[in-house]
């Protein structure tokens, strides 16, 4: 398996750099031979070499910057995930895949890979932990951000605690084929063994077990108990 | 008359909250509710300082009336450490007459470096000192580049900066400015050549984007930064810190003035610094200040040392979700002389709010631990299985760490023979739950 960390320096705000390490502790524990890449601006890409390309959030700022480099391997992008190759871009990285950016920084062209939007203002940080489901699956994390997406038609999450897409109607994140993107920031990978295992069965095409994660287990199945408790409480 | 009734609202709440020990904030917020303008229309002194930042606000700001006083100025400032418009609001009004004038020489001001445009929007500081600018307390702040625009909106032409010369994120706040002065380090003895931490913020330049270049690193991102790009670049000091030999706990200010640290770190240098630089600038002469500084121990508990048994101990306030803090303070653990046993307690991420994220572990560089003398390492408190998840990602042995949820039980594991010190680190909202387990010296 080729492994991808893009931006790994400047698209890298809440310890998203983690769910790398948990990925190749998944892969270490289950045998599956791998190559670990990371690559940045001012380096050749070739996105299609890869089996799983994965970004974290940056900065507005940050990510404009990145999104003017991927802007030259806009069709590489889209034919990857065409292909049905998995990808997770967590936090803003996601909303570069969108029509457009709307931005206090300025307007900016999206990929237009999805037909999504997003505004982005520079007045409020809206920022809150999250229970997100999918129908097999609850994640637990944390929403940091100061934009609001609109025309997701292939949401990822139904949204049972925290921040959504628009603020309107409870849903979160897109996926299409294999492709995840997710407001979600910092290290998801670690906080949800399952996903993780989920993540990690879609690239390798194999069933996997994450029999080495009992902390990490441990830790989700606290974290959520905490999170019920105060969404119930609220 | 908005005014008089906001003052006199002002101090009436003011003097029941203390005497059922509620919190500052709220005396000034019904007064500003009064008088929305009322910071603009009390007469305050002259000379007016604000210091804001990431870190080291409160100690900052604790040893500049520490140095102004002992050299018989008069300071008003807001010791609480109520730091938002409504704490300022609370304590200029419980200091102001009924006719609206606050007495005193200066007027010290520690804010919150979001909220400080609302405050600055009143009236100008005379000099407003940045500390730094860091990762902390992102779940509510957002991002070092999101607080450094707030910091941004708060800074009044008029106003005399002071800033961190070796922070590239604060220095470009005096960007094509005039009115500032900047404050760092020459090349340290404890420096490094290359970028040590679990994350760096400055790969490229805040400015331009450029790949930014380090001719040295005093600790994390802070030190002597330079963009070939843009031009970006450590400014030239106007108060400097010349030499810090932590093993005999001193340093030297601009060549001259020796200072003995109560704690021998980095962790309140910056600060001391800073204070230096403010007393500078209000001419008090630096012999003065060494003497009024020298040896000095921060009132505000972010140091203790305790008995626990047979054992000797000394604790470590960090700030959850503040890196910085905490790599500053495992490394002061990791140079102890002795061996010792490293205890760590995430059990509250906030005392303030509620928050169950725990990214900013991977922001901590915890290999910091990873020397011979570290013998064992217990993490504990609600979240110790995240920190034992954290862990299993450094380079240091399983063999030392012990996983608790219970401090109680932590704290038992450590009510032993060793001979081995203790250092405990956590953030206030964990505190007492540890203190109140030993004998505080």
């Amino acid at each position: 398996m080729k492994i991808l960390h893009l931006y790994h320096d400047l698209m890298n705000l809440y310890g998203d750099y983690a769910n790398i390490l948990a990925l190749c502790k998944i892969f270490d524990t289950n045998g599956v031979e791998y190559t670990l890449e990371k690559k940045t601006l001012g380096d050749e890409l070739s996105l299609n070499d890869y089996d799983f390309i994965y970004i974290g959030s940056g900065s507005e700022e940050n990510q404009k910057v990145a999104l003017s480099h991927l802007a030259e391997h806009k069709e590489d992008l889209k034919n990857y995930i065409e292909s049905g190759k998995t990808a997770l871009f967590t936090g803003n990285s996601f909303e570069m895949l969108g029509e457009k950016i709307e931005s206090f920084l300025g307007d900016f062209e999206g990929l237009g890979i999805f037909s999504f939007t997003t505004k982005e203002q520079n007045k409020t940080r809206n920022t809150a932990d999250a229970i997100f489901e999918t129908e097999d699956q609850i994640l637990v994390g944390f929403v940091n951000k100061c934009s609001k997406i609109s025309g997701v038609e292939t949401p990822l999450f139904s949204v049972k605690m925290g921040l959504s897409n628009d603020d309107t109607d409870k849903k979160e994140g897109i996926v299409y084929k294999n492709f995840y993107g997710t407001h979600l920031t910092g290290p998801i990978l670690v906080k949800n063994p399952r996903f993780l295992q989920f993540v990690a069965e879609t690239i390798t095409g194999n069933s996997l077990n994450n029999d080495a994660f009992a902390y990490e287990k441990e830790g989700y199945r606290i974290t959520l108990k905490k999170l019920e408790e105060r969404n119930g409480a609220k | 008359m908005r005014k008089f009734i906001a003052i006199i609202l002002c101090k009436i709440l003011r003097i029941i909250g203390k005497a059922v020990g509620k919190g500052s904030s709220l005396p000034g917020k019904f007064a500003l509710k009064v008088c929305p303008d009322v910071l603009s229309r009390v007469k305050l002194p002259e000379k007016i300082i604000a210091v804001t930042g990431s870190n080291g606000k409160t100690s900052t700001t604790e040893m500049i009336a520490h140095i102004l006083k002992e050299n018989g100025l008069n300071v008003v400032y807001n010791a609480e450490g109520s730091n938002q418009i409504e704490g300022v609001a609370t304590f200029i009004l419980s200091n102001a007459t009924l006719g609206g004038k606050v007495k005193g020489d200066v007027l010290l001001i520690e804010s919150d470096e979001r909220y400080a445009k609302y405050t600055f929007k009143h009236f100008s500081p005379t000099y407003y000192v940045i500390t730094n600018l860091y990762r902390d307390q992102l779940t509510r702040n957002g991002h070092p580049m999101w607080v450094y625009n707030a910091v941004k909106e708060s800074v009044k032409e008029e106003t005399t900066l002071i800033l961190n010369a070796d922070d590239p994120l604060v220095s470009m706040l005096g960007k094509d400015r005039e009115n500032t002065l900047y404050f760092g380090a020459d090349r340290l003895s404890c420096d490094t050549n290359e970028f040590v931490g679990a994350y760096n913020d400055r790969v490229y330049c805040p400015v331009c984007n450029g790949p930014m270049e380090y001719s040295t690193y005093h600790f994390n991102h802070i030190g002597h930064f330079d963009c070939a790009v843009c031009g970006h670049s450590r400014k030239d000091t106007d108060f400097t810190l010349t030499d810090a030999d932590l093993e005999n706990g001193f340093i030297v200010l601009d060549g001259k003035y020796k200072i003995d640290l109560a704690l021998k770190s980095l962790y309140n240098i910056y600060n001391l610094l800073a204070a230096y630089s403010v007393a500078s600038v209000l001419n008090i002469s630096g012999e003065n200040i060494a003497k009024a500084i020298s040896n000095y121990t921060l009132k505000n508990g972010r140091v203790l040392t305790f008995t626990l048994g047979q054992r000797k101990g000394t604790f470590l306030v960090a700030k959850h979700e503040n890196s910085i803090s905490y790599d500053l303070s495992l490394k002061v653990a990791a140079s102890s002389p002795d061996d010792c046993d490293v205890m760590i307690i995430v059990d509250a991420v906030s005392r303030k709010y509620f928050t169950s994220d725990v990214s900013w572990l991977y922001d901590i560089n915890f290999d910091i631990l990873n020397c011979d003398r570290v013998r064992n390492i217990i993490l504990a408190g609600t979240y110790a299985n995240d920190l034992a998840v954290r862990f299993g990602y450094t380079n240091i042995g399983d063999y030392k760490i012990k996983v608790t949820e219970s401090i109680a039980e932590a704290v038992s594991l450590l009510d032993n023979q060793s001979k081995a010190g203790i250092y405990v680190i956590t953030c206030f909202s964990d505190k007492a739950k540890f203190l109140e387990r030993v004998k505080v010296d």
